[in-house]
């Protein structure tokens, strides 16, 4: 039973199968794989290898074509889809690559937001979102519009709204793919400050090498099949 | 799950191609406009259609013996061959709260001559003082005065007066039957000639005092065939004349009040024609416009995919984001309400107090009956102004419909991945 609670995330032998002009690929390929709360995980490996597929099946936004996911404890496959949306808004954070903010909200109404839907009263919000971005470097810009914020503040506000909610697990999709190398590395120590100091659950997709030296846990991935799962010792400051 | 990050949502996505929010804007205040002003204008071409086709001669209510119509037999007087109170009658009328005047008439028909040439006409007898509190007639005199009481003056058509060649002061000759089974004749001084616009008033009515048509056809002074009333407000007849029924004592048959819905069944059909044409105009003028807001909305939508798609990744329902994109063509809808409403308004109040006049354009002309002058008055059309307010946040609403379910179908796993 206390192995159960610290599961974040877990598959079992799950598959994603799209069709393309009637001809079936496989995306992910039989990949089972439990996730611990607090791990840094980092699914690497070539375009077309399938870690975005295996990020959205983690996260609850697509569904296996067999297998099963659980996070949180919560078996996935038998949720219909607006339970499966309540799921993400409860235990599931997300940063993606791009198309992150919503442009007509501040950073502080984009990281808020999560909270917002779970009704969470507004003064709490607004204390606990400047909290985090005194925390992430992001401090005093919480009234700014997206588009006048840079690439690397722009993530800092996603990543901001990802963990805002501690969620089980923030699952992040190439995050630092549009970003420089300046705004990548203070982007990479901020998430995994998180990590040690709030314990926070990260899983990212990614080819970004920096990234992945800082992975506790690499899992590569190779035509949708797990070809490695290692794990090594925290690299914080790396 | 909170509305107001949709309304927030919404609100704002408004001003990002403030461009095409300016036009869908406009497209929906021209639509609000069209249909106010339109419908207010017809409206004026109504009242002016009523106010004519009752203000002229008839009034908007009229009390008779029950059998006086529809043959307008001269025998068949209020009260009977004994006549009545005239003055009691009357009295009675104008206590109704929604009558301002009345007037006692006397119906007969003859020939009136001058010299060789001879026409047939309908009398009307008047009381000069009551008849202008009825009837415009009077007042559409192109030469001399209305008749005297107490005196043998007539006043005859524009066309009448032309078949006759006669002009004020000439002196006419006019033979009618009398109650009594003879023929009543005498000399009658052309006081003045009235153009009414009406052809057939024109050429056949000619209007004496009250007392000499009375003489003329040998009826006693408490004998009248009619008793006209003006009701200001056309559409308040009907009840006045309801309460008169009861108030006069013509519940027991003798007497007869009637609204001019009754007497001029053709106007009522016209105002009732005129509705449903301004419903169809509604629905036509909305009907363009949901297209416009509903090709805005899916151009909108479709732009932002990834950000319903993000939404929808981070757990928003779909139902939420069906009413980000409802809330936002609402908005749309309010602010071309009023921008409509800014537009419409000093126009409907400069046109119905200051209308153009297309008289030297077009002339006047007739409809049902009725004259109507080409002038583009308008009515304060309050009704369909709301109708048309409710309609424009219907057609918003629907037009975002479509969009909003589509945005709310995104996939987000794969619009996220760009596929």
């Amino acid at each position: 039973m206390s192995e159960q609670r610290v599961v974040a995330v877990r598959t079992d032998r799950v598959w994603k199968v799209f069709e393309h002009d009637g001809i079936a690929v496989d995306a992910v390929r039989d990949v089972s794989l439990e996730i611990q709360r607090g791990e840094f995980v980092v699914l690497a490996g070539p375009s077309g290898s399938g870690k975005t597929t295996l990020l959205n099946l983690l996260g609850g936004l697509t569904a296996p074509t067999r297998g099963a996911v659980w996070i949180d404890g919560q078996e996935l496959t038998a949720m219909k889809e607006r339970q499966r949306a309540r799921l993400r808004l409860e235990r599931v954070g997300f940063v993606f690559q791009a198309y992150n903010l919503l442009p007509v909200l501040t950073a502080l109404e984009n990281a808020e937001f999560s909270l917002l839907l779970r009704g969470v009263p507004a003064e709490e919000r607004k204390r606990k979102v400047q909290e985090l971005f005194q925390r992430i470097g992001i401090g005093g810009l919480e009234d700014r519009r997206p588009s006048k914020l840079s690439g690397g503040q722009q993530q800092r506000v996603a990543v901001a709204r990802a963990v805002v909610g501690e969620p089980a697990l923030v699952l992040a999709d190439e995050p630092t793919a549009n970003l420089d190398s300046a705004s990548s590395i203070a982007l990479l120590d901020v998430m995994t400050t998180l990590n040690e100091d709030l314990g926070t659950t990260f899983v990212f997709a990614t080819h970004d090498q920096r990234l992945m030296e800082r992975a506790r846990r690499l899992i590569r991935l190779v035509d949708g099949a797990v070809e490695s799962d290692t794990r090594r010792p925290s690299t914080k400051g790396a | 799950m909170a509305a107001r990050p949709w309304w927030r949502i919404g609100w704002r996505n408004l001003g990002r191609n403030r461009r095409r929010s300016l036009i869908t804007i406009a497209a929906l205040a021209v639509g609000y406009f069209s249909v106010v002003l339109l419908v207010g204008w017809w409206d004026g071409v109504v009242v002016e259609m009523i106010n004519n086709g009752t203000g002229i001669l008839s009034g908007q209510l009229q009390v008779h013996s029950a059998a006086y119509l529809p043959d307008r037999n001269v025998y068949e007087t209020i009260g009977g061959p004994d006549g009545t109170d005239v003055t009691a009658i009357i009295a009675g009328v104008t206590a109704d709260p929604a009558v301002e005047g009345a007037a006692p008439r006397v119906y007969g028909g003859g020939l009136v001559s001058f010299g060789n040439a001879t026409t047939a006409a309908a009398f009307l007898g008047i009381d000069p003082e009551l008849e202008p509190r009825v009837s415009r007639l009077m007042d559409a005199l192109s030469s001399g005065r209305p008749p005297a009481r107490g005196t043998n003056e007539i006043l005859v058509g524009v066309e009448m007066a032309r078949i006759l060649g006669v002009e004020p002061g000439a002196e006419v000759v006019v033979v009618a039957p009398a109650v009594d089974g003879s023929l009543g004749n005498d000399l009658f001084v052309v006081s003045g000639v009235f153009t009414s616009g009406l052809a057939d008033l024109d050429r056949t009515f000619a209007l004496l005092p009250i007392d000499a048509l009375q003489a003329l056809m040998v009826l006693d002074p408490g004998r009248v065939h009619e008793i006209a009333a003006a009701v200001p407000d056309p559409w308040d007849a009907p009840a006045a004349a309801t309460r008169l029924h009861s108030a006069l004592g013509a519940t027991d048959g003798a007497l007869a009040v009637e609204s001019w819905t009754d007497l001029r069944p053709e106007l009522v059909e016209y105002a009732q024609l005129s509705q449903s044409f301004q419903w169809v105009l509604l629905v036509i003028v909305f009907g363009m416009a949901i297209f416009g807001v509903a090709n805005t909305m899916l151009m909108a939508t479709f732009e932002r995919r990834h950000e319903f798609a993000l939404l929808l990744a981070l757990g928003a329902a779909p139902r939420g984001i069906v009413w980000s994109v409802v809330v936002e063509a609402i908005a749309l809808g309010a602010i071309g309400l009023l921008v409509g409403a800014a537009v419409t308004g000093p126009v409907l109040v400069w046109w119905h107090n200051a209308p153009p006049d297309l008289s030297w354009l077009v002339g006047d002309f007739t409809m049902a009956g009725a004259l109507v002058r080409p002038v583009l008055r308008v009515e304060y059309p309050w009704s369909m102004a709301v109708q048309s307010a409710l309609a424009l946040f219907a057609t918003a609403a629907l037009a975002a419909l479509y969009p909003a379910m589509r945005a709310a179908r995104v996939p987000p796993a794969d619009t996220l991945s760009g596929r």
